[in-house]
């Protein structure tokens, strides 16, 4: 228990620099869209980036989601007897 | 800061380039004015100096272009690896069955999407083969794996994954007990003077921690990274969405214009 306890108080060194952290922070930045809030986009804290790209991420997410529903629709709709269904259905059915 | 000195190094190639051109010009009108004792001087110095122009040039352009076309290509290969992969698998799955109900296809059609961009990555990233080996958990999808990635065998990094994870619980653990035991020092302290910490400081920590944990929950396989390469995975993975994104929708518009084309002839 005390040994464990001593473990944990040495001082946790990070490997990886703050800079090359604050870099790629950096690079998310560039990455997400730009929005009004990000007017003093000098400093914008990385919560605040981390939180973007969260958002951004499941806003891509919901898109698949969405254009998957969509093209489930469509391909549902086709009609049986035409030229253009037989080529959507030659390419994946 | 490396576009702006990639720039400024184009540009001082640019000027080099000019200045070698007009240099060049220069000669070849002062050697040309007394070409009367010269002849085999003249041909050797026209030849030199245009190879080394043509070959000048042909490098700047190269170097200029070539960071936009690195940038087109990757992306563009990803594009062309993706709908390869992804019209494959969809025809793998849905020509099982005729009739299939809305939500049934939309979730085949996701499902291929998802398997066909990852497997696109050629095993590169770490949440490509965080996806993969987590959809081959599920049973039925061996065979739409099996086909779109190849029957290599991912064992060796959902080995990986569960060693880290564990070392993640044990880190975890310890972080708590330093917690608990730095807790427990300023409760006392706090009564006695000044406060120890920035308060800022360690709000700001713990909202960057807070949302930490929300992305390692988002990117696949983010559970058993460390920050930096989950950052590094995050960046990867928008791409790689943004592609996915592209993709589906040109194909679902073009669907649509097919369609819609259909109908009108119809209507005619």
């Amino acid at each position: 228990m005390s040994s464990r306890r001593s473990r944990s108080r040495q001082p946790r060194v990070s490997r990886i620099s703050d800079d090359q952290i604050a870099g790629l922070v950096s690079k998310l930045q560039q990455l997400i869209p730009h929005n009004i809030h990000t007017t003093h986009s000098d400093k914008v804290s990385a919560s605040r980036v981390l939180q973007e790209t969260c958002n951004y991420i499941r806003s891509l997410h919901r898109e698949v989601d969405d254009l998957s529903e969509r093209l489930s629709e469509l391909l549902q709709s086709t009609d049986t007897n035409s030229a253009e269904a037989d080529i959507i259905r030659s390419l994946f059915m | 800061d490396k576009k702006q000195i990639n720039k400024a190094f184009n540009s001082i190639l640019i000027l080099l380039n000019s200045f070698f051109h007009s240099f060049i010009f220069y000669c070849y009108s002062f050697v040309a004015s007394q070409h009367h004792h010269h002849h085999h001087f003249i041909s050797f110095f026209h030849f030199y100096t245009s190879h080394g122009y043509i070959t000048f040039n042909l490098l700047i352009s190269s170097r200029i272009e070539g960071n936009i076309y690195k940038m087109h290509t990757s992306s563009s290969n990803l594009k062309r690896e993706f709908l390869k992969k992804w019209v494959r698998g969809l025809q793998i799955c849905c020509s099982s069955k005729k009739e299939m109900d809305l939500q049934e296809r939309k979730k085949k059609i996701k499902l291929c999407a998802d398997i066909a961009l990852a497997s696109a990555k050629n095993a590169t990233t770490s949440w490509s083969n965080a996806l993969i080996s987590e959809a081959k958990k599920d049973g039925e999808n061996a065979i739409l794996v099996d086909n779109l990635v190849g029957p290599e065998s991912y064992f060796e990094p959902t080995k990986t994954a569960h060693r880290t994870t564990g070392n993640c619980h044990r880190r975890v653990r310890s972080k708590k007990i330093l917690k608990k035991s730095c807790n427990v020092g300023q409760r006392f302290k706090k009564k006695m003077g000044p406060p120890r910490f920035d308060l800022a400081t360690y709000v700001a920590k713990r909202l960057v921690k807070k949302r930490t944990q929300v992305l390692k929950r988002l990117v696949p396989g983010g559970e058993a990274m460390d920050e930096f390469s989950l950052i590094k995975e995050a960046l990867d993975y928008i791409l790689s969405l943004r592609v996915q994104v592209d993709v589906m929708r040109s194909f679902a518009n073009a669907t649509e214009l097919l369609n819609q084309s259909h109908v009108s002839s119809i209507v005619d």
